[in-house]
This record gives C-alpha cells, structure tokens and sequence, in this order.
C-alpha cells in the first residue's frame, strides 16, 4: 500500500478523500491535433488512473471490520466547491434599525428569565405565561382620574392589542421595503402575493362554497367518461348537474309560434279531447229521453188496456227519475182507478 | 318569457277544459288576432313569464321579445298561475276568455250578486239561472242576470240534485270573483 501511495506521489496526482476526488493538475494531452478516438481512449485511461488512486487511498485508511465489509471515516473535504446559488441580497434596514442607529441605540442581550414580583417566581420575558402578564393581576387600583362604568381590565386588554396591531402594521410596511428592493427571504416569497405585504389594490377573492362545488363537479367530470368509472372518494357528493339542463322551445320563431310549438300544442289538445270524446254522448240525458218515449208509447197503449194493473208498477219505479215521468204517471194513476 | 312545456301545457288545457268542454279547441287553434301591423290575422299562443301564464297573440309575442325576462311585467291577458307546489290555477283575468266560450253557465239574482263579489259561494237561494247538465266538479262560469260575467268555480252539485236542495245549500263553489280587483290589487 505504502509503495502505491508513494506512486501516486510521483506522478503528482491530488487526493481529495473528503469529496472522494482527485485529480492531475500537471499533466497535459499530448498533441491536441490526434484524433477523437483516441483522445477518448487516453480520457479513459487517465480517469482510470485517478480512480485508482482514489481507491487506493481510500484502502490505505484506517478501518473497522464490519459485517458488510470494511468501514472508513472519510477526512475533511480540502477543496472548496463553488456556491450553487448567488449570495442574498442584503436586506434594507427596517425603520427602528434606521432610528437606533441615528440615535446611537446598540442591542443589548436580555436574559429570557426575569422575576415575576406578582407572582413571585421566574417567569419569560415575552410570550405565554410571561412576566407581568395580564390575567395575573387581580385587582387594579382606582386612580382620580379614572371614568367611573369604564372596565380597566377591558382596557388593558384594547391597549395591548392596538400594540399588537401595530406591531404587525410596521412588520409588513418593513416586509413591503424589502420585496421593493427584490431581498426577501424565501421562506415569505409566495406568502407575499398576498394583499398586505406586495400592496396590491384588489383583495384576494374569497372561494364560496358552492363555487368550490361547481369547481369540484367540473373537475370530476373532466374525463374522457365523464367522471362515470372514476373511484367516489369517502363522503363525496355526486356532481350537482349530472344531466343536461332543461331545454324549452324558443321564445319566438317566424311568425311568434313555431312549427315544433303548434305540433305539441295540437298533440296535447288531441290528447285531451280524444280522452273527453265519450262526454259529447250525455248518458243521463240521453237515459231520460229514452224513458220519456218509452212512456209516452206506453201511455198510448196504456189507453187501450187501461184495466191492466202492470203500466201503473212500471210507472212507479220509474217516477223519481223524471218530472214528466211523474206526470204521466199520475194521469195514469187516476185513469186505472 | 317562455313557451309552456308539455306538462304544463297538458296542466293548463286541462284546467281550461274543465270550464269550456270542446270550445277549448276554438280558443287554441280557431282564434284570430287582427294585432300588429301584419295584414293577416295571426294566432294566439300561450306563454309562461315568472311562473305566470299569458294568452298573448303572436305579434305581442314577436315583439316582447325585445324585453328581457327580469324587466317584463306582463304581456297579453294573464289567465294564471303555477304555484309554488307547481299546481296550475286560473285567476280572474281569464274571467272573459271562459265566459265566451263557457259550457257550464250560473246566473245570480241581483240580490246575492254582492254576497258573491265579497268572496262568498254561490248559495241555491242566489241562483236564478242554471244550465241543464252541469255535474259535481264541472267548471262553472257565474253571471248576473244582465249576463254579466261576476266570477267562475266549481259545481258543488249537479243540476239535478240542485232542483231538490234547501235553499241555504252551496251551488258553486267560488275560485275567482271580480271583486278581487279590488280586494287582492296587489297579488293579482
């Protein structure tokens, strides 16, 4: 192993185990004119090489037996490989960062823990559960000036608020200079379509629920199936128009009506009179005209048999059906006696 | 604006049927309308208009096209109306369509002529006139006896069992009166 190190040495080839590299910085190709075939055939040789070298260093490493083989800590990479990304532009300084340094104002570090004298413990400075924190205060003492009916834990908690509110004002006015000079961060770069920080005029549309459905209903049904063998998800509706909508006759055509409106009107009209047809027959009336002749030949004949007691049974039965009926049947009445 | 559909259509001629027997045919098809400035006479045709149905001649229609939906108020002569429910009910304005062309015809004694406008059904005592053949649920058209048409409904009872009836006995049941011209100004 020793000997190949030693080779390497000679032939002046630089290891780079950390990024498992190496390379000849010395040597050259012999005549630029040769051919392709054969410039590959050296590139192929010389990488060889360097391969083998690689390798060999690589075995020359002190190593642990493992069940896979034997393990290497691999060095530190010596070389410095160039960034793949350009540096971030700097950041404008937000405005307080502008007014400490016009007043000479350094950051000081702070501790995290300060003694909460309320409740008597260490306590964060900011955040949840932090020092003087409102909801640990249970009474407030009254001062002269105060307005009696006004709720001073009410105001506190308005007064911290509007702090809050303002505190989010000044960071997106912050966030709006650093998107104007083209630094921000990655991490708030899509966020910034958004209304507050890239100042845009019009507010992002709010998506309704029914919006969203019909956009669900077209997207389910944008297949070449029309969405009929597609898996439902779990708890998915079917689309809201599956069908067509309801088509009717146009409005007007040629003359007002159309040819396709007079045919389902006349169509309808049959229909209706062909149902009715047997009413231009009234049984009812035509039954009595019947009854009322039948009785008239009857009374005639009646006239000839008048001692016969039958016409007088039949004209009983049929009495109540009509008026005239009636009539006759009385007169006959009055001749049997 | 819009032509009825089959159902509906079926819905109103039904309906229309009930009041005019086979005269309905000479309403639908024989009926000529001497409007617009055509020289000759075009027919009537029945159109739907927020949930409203009208019996409007074809030049009305030709030319109310030119309105849209949301601004037209009415066109023609309104003769009624799908519910909500989708049921199809006549309202007075097609009062002088069904009186021309009525089968079942009442004429009222001056004296309930009034009863009648405020809403009332027709009572036996009101009855002056009454044609022959009317059956139970037959659509009747009311008249005074200045053959006034007042209103239509339905026959409560056939001609025949009229003749028997104490006097204090519903005849016709009312559905629309012109006294709703005054009373429901507004719906109508």
């Amino acid at each position: 192993m020793t000997d190949c190190v030693r080779d390497m040495a000679e032939k002046e080839c630089e290891i780079d185990l950390g990024n498992l590299m190496a390379f000849d910085p010395h040597y050259h190709f012999v005549s630029p004119t040769s051919s392709r075939e054969d410039v590959v055939k050296e590139a192929l040789e010389q990488g060889r090489r360097l391969a083998q070298a690689v390798v060999d260093a690589l075995f020359s490493l002190p190593s642990t037996e493992d069940r896979d083989g034997p393990i290497v800590k691999l060095p530190e990479p010596t070389t410095k490989l160039p960034r793949e990304k350009p540096f971030p532009k700097p950041k404008p300084p937000t405005k307080w960062e502008l007014f400490a340094q016009k007043k000479g104002i350094n950051n000081r570090k702070k501790e995290k823990l300060v003694f909460d004298e309320q409740t008597a413990n260490w306590k964060r400075r900011h955040g949840y559960d932090r020092v003087n924190d409102d909801k640990d205060i249970p009474i407030i003492e009254a001062k002269a000036t105060d307005e009696p009916g006004k709720d001073p834990f009410a105001e506190r908690q308005k007064e911290k608020k509007s702090r809050v509110d303002r505190q989010e004002k000044n960071r997106l006015q912050n966030l709006k200079q650093v998107a104007k000079s083209g630094a921000l961060p990655s991490h708030i770069q899509l966020a910034a379509t958004a209304l507050p920080i890239t100042g845009t005029k019009s507010m992002p549309k709010k998506v309704g629920k029914d919006e969203l459905q019909n956009v669900a209903g077209l997207a389910s049904t944008a297949t070449a199936s029309g969405g009929k063998f597609d898996k439902k998800l779990p708890g998915e509706k079917p689309p809201k128009h599956e069908k067509k909508y309801r088509k009717f006759l146009p409005a007007a055509e040629g003359s007002g009506m159309g040819a396709l409106e007079k045919q389902q009107t006349e169509k309808v009209l049959n229909n209706l009179i062909s149902k009715n047809s047997h009413e231009i027959l009234n049984i009812e009336k035509a039954v009595n005209m019947y009854n009322v002749k039948k009785e008239k030949r009857q009374s005639k004949r009646g006239g000839t048999y008048s001692s016969k007691l039958k016409p007088e049974k039949r004209s009983f039965k049929k009495s109540p059906s009509s008026k005239s009926l009636k009539k006759k049947g009385s007169s006959s009445k009055g001749k049997s006696k | 604006m819009r032509p009825l559909d089959e159902k509906e259509t079926t819905q109103v001629f039904n309906k229309l049927h009930k009041f005019v027997g086979g005269n309905l045919k000479n309403i639908v098809l024989d009926n000529q309308s001497h409007e617009g400035p055509d020289s000759n006479p075009g027919r009537y045709c029945f159109r739907l208009q927020k949930n409203r149905v009208y019996y409007v001649s074809e030049s009305l229609v030709r030319r109310a096209t030119n309105i849209k939906r949301e601004k037209l108020v009415s066109l023609g002569t309104q003769i009624g109306k799908f519910t909500q429910a989708g049921k199809f009910h006549l309202t007075i304005q097609s009062l002088n369509l069904l009186a021309a062309n009525a089968k079942h015809k009442v004429w009222l004694k001056p004296t309930s002529e009034m009863s009648f406008l405020y809403g009332n059904s027709v009572l036996k005592g009101g009855v002056g006139r009454i044609t022959e053949n009317i059956q139970v649920n037959d659509g009747v058209v009311v008249f005074s006896m200045a053959d006034v048409p007042l209103g239509f409904g339905d026959a409560a009872k056939s001609t025949v069992d009229c003749r028997k009836m104490d006097p204090n006995g519903i005849v016709v049941h009312r559905h629309a009166d012109i006294g709703e011209y005054l009373r429901m100004e507004d719906e109508l």
